[in-house]
């Protein structure tokens, strides 16, 4: 049962001590990889004649682009960079766990963290785009009777993201634990790919793209 | 397990700071960079456009031009036409009349001399008949006889004179 929890790994001496898990140190390491991966790839970009390198990101970043301009609008593509940030983080924190890294998204630290920012980002562009007088007045649409579950609508959002994500990663851990422990050899090969990779990169995808589907509610 | 402390916190900076690092380093650049080709690709196809009107306004400028020159042409070529025929006719003319002053020039030449002949003539024929007369006379006949003959003969030479001008 230890794999399960998400160990302290050292205590930042501030405010009586705060305890930093090991998702946070884990997402320290991704940010980083992907940063210096990003300045490395990114150089030299050119217009005309793009090298493979080039090609290759800009069909995935274009791809992406696409993706979610085709379901939040081209008029609110300026929050498609965080929607895509979202999506590569999430990518690489659920195969992170092949690498030997306990991923990040195992701790539900993470998993609400990231649903409550996208929380906030789909109410805030619902007020942006609509007013915040639109946006008080929404709740009660159709019937002013329905205003409280309207309401609740507000953090039921965010809570089903945040359990699908943490549920799933969890669920796939466990699993893929108990399997090695039961026979540790060839057997966990196809579920690996399952769980780790198949399940990882489709709860990233449901994800950011239930975020943006909301976000494209809200600004109804 | 299900724990929720103060990580939670640092994992909302750190997505912050994450959003931020990849918008300036990854996700920023690439996007302008697309949108840097997508304008230079219609701005060429732009400029391409306006190159071809270009070039049409050009050919029909110039197609104006040519059959302007035709015609231009076909004009100064009708003028040149007709000063020739004007020069030729005023030649013609002129020589006609040069013509006509020499001829008649030499007509009064020709009648003068002729005259001048003719009383150079008479004049001769005067003294050949008083010669002729004289001779007859001393051969032969009296003051008379030779009076006589002398006026005949001048009678008779003056009418064919007469009658040769009169032809």
């Amino acid at each position: 049962m230890e794999e399960l929890n998400c160990t302290p790994v050292f205590e930042i001496p501030v405010f009586g001590g705060i305890a930093v898990n090991e998702s946070i140190v884990v997402t320290w390491i991704i940010m980083a990889v992907l940063t210096v991966l990003s300045v490395i790839f990114v150089r030299n970009l050119r217009v005309e004649n793009p090298g493979k390198v080039q090609l290759v990101l800009e069909s995935a970043i274009g791809w992406a682009q696409d993706f979610f301009e085709g379901i939040i609008g081209k008029e609110n593509r300026r929050y498609v960079p965080y929607l895509i940030t979202v999506a590569l983080y999430l990518a690489v924190s659920n195969l992170i766990g092949l690498t030997g890294f306990k991923p990040p998204t195992k701790d539900l630290n993470v998993t609400a963290a990231l649903a409550i920012m996208s929380m906030l980002l789909i109410e805030y562009s619902g007020i942006h785009r609509n007013g915040l007088k639109h946006w008080a007045g929404h709740f009660a649409k159709p019937v002013p009777f329905v205003a409280p579950i309207m309401v609740m609508e507000i953090f039921i959002r965010p809570l089903s993201l945040c359990m699908r994500l943490f549920g799933n990663m969890l669920g796939g851990f466990v699993v893929m634990e108990l399997v090695k422990a039961v026979v540790p050899l060839l057997v966990p090969i196809p579920l690996s790919f399952y769980f780790d990779i198949f399940d990882g990169l489709l709860q990233a995808y449901v994800f950011v793209f239930l975020t943006a589907l909301f976000m494209n509610e809200e600004m109804e | 397990m299900l724990s929720l402390d103060f990580n939670f916190v640092l994992e909302m900076i750190n997505l912050v700071i994450l959003y931020l690092l990849l918008r300036k380093f990854l996700i920023g650049p690439v996007m302008n960079i697309m949108e840097k080709r997508r304008a230079m690709i219609a701005d060429g196809i732009q400029n391409a456009n306006d190159q071809q009107a270009k070039a049409m306004e050009l050919k029909s400028q110039y197609e104006d031009a040519l059959s302007g020159a035709k015609d231009e042409s076909r004009r100064m070529i009708e003028q040149a036409r007709a000063d020739a025929k004007k020069e030729y006719d005023r030649i013609l003319k002129d020589a006609d009349a040069e013509a006509g002053k020499i001829m008649q020039t030499a007509r009064e030449t020709i009648d003068l001399e002729r005259e001048q002949t003719l009383r150079q003539m008479k004049t001769e024929v005067a003294g050949l008949a008083v010669d002729a007369a004289r001779k007859i006379v001393m051969d032969s006949c009296g003051e008379k006889d030779s009076q006589a003959v002398y006026d005949q003969f001048l009678r008779e030479a003056g009418d064919s004179h007469e009658d040769s001008k009169g032809k």
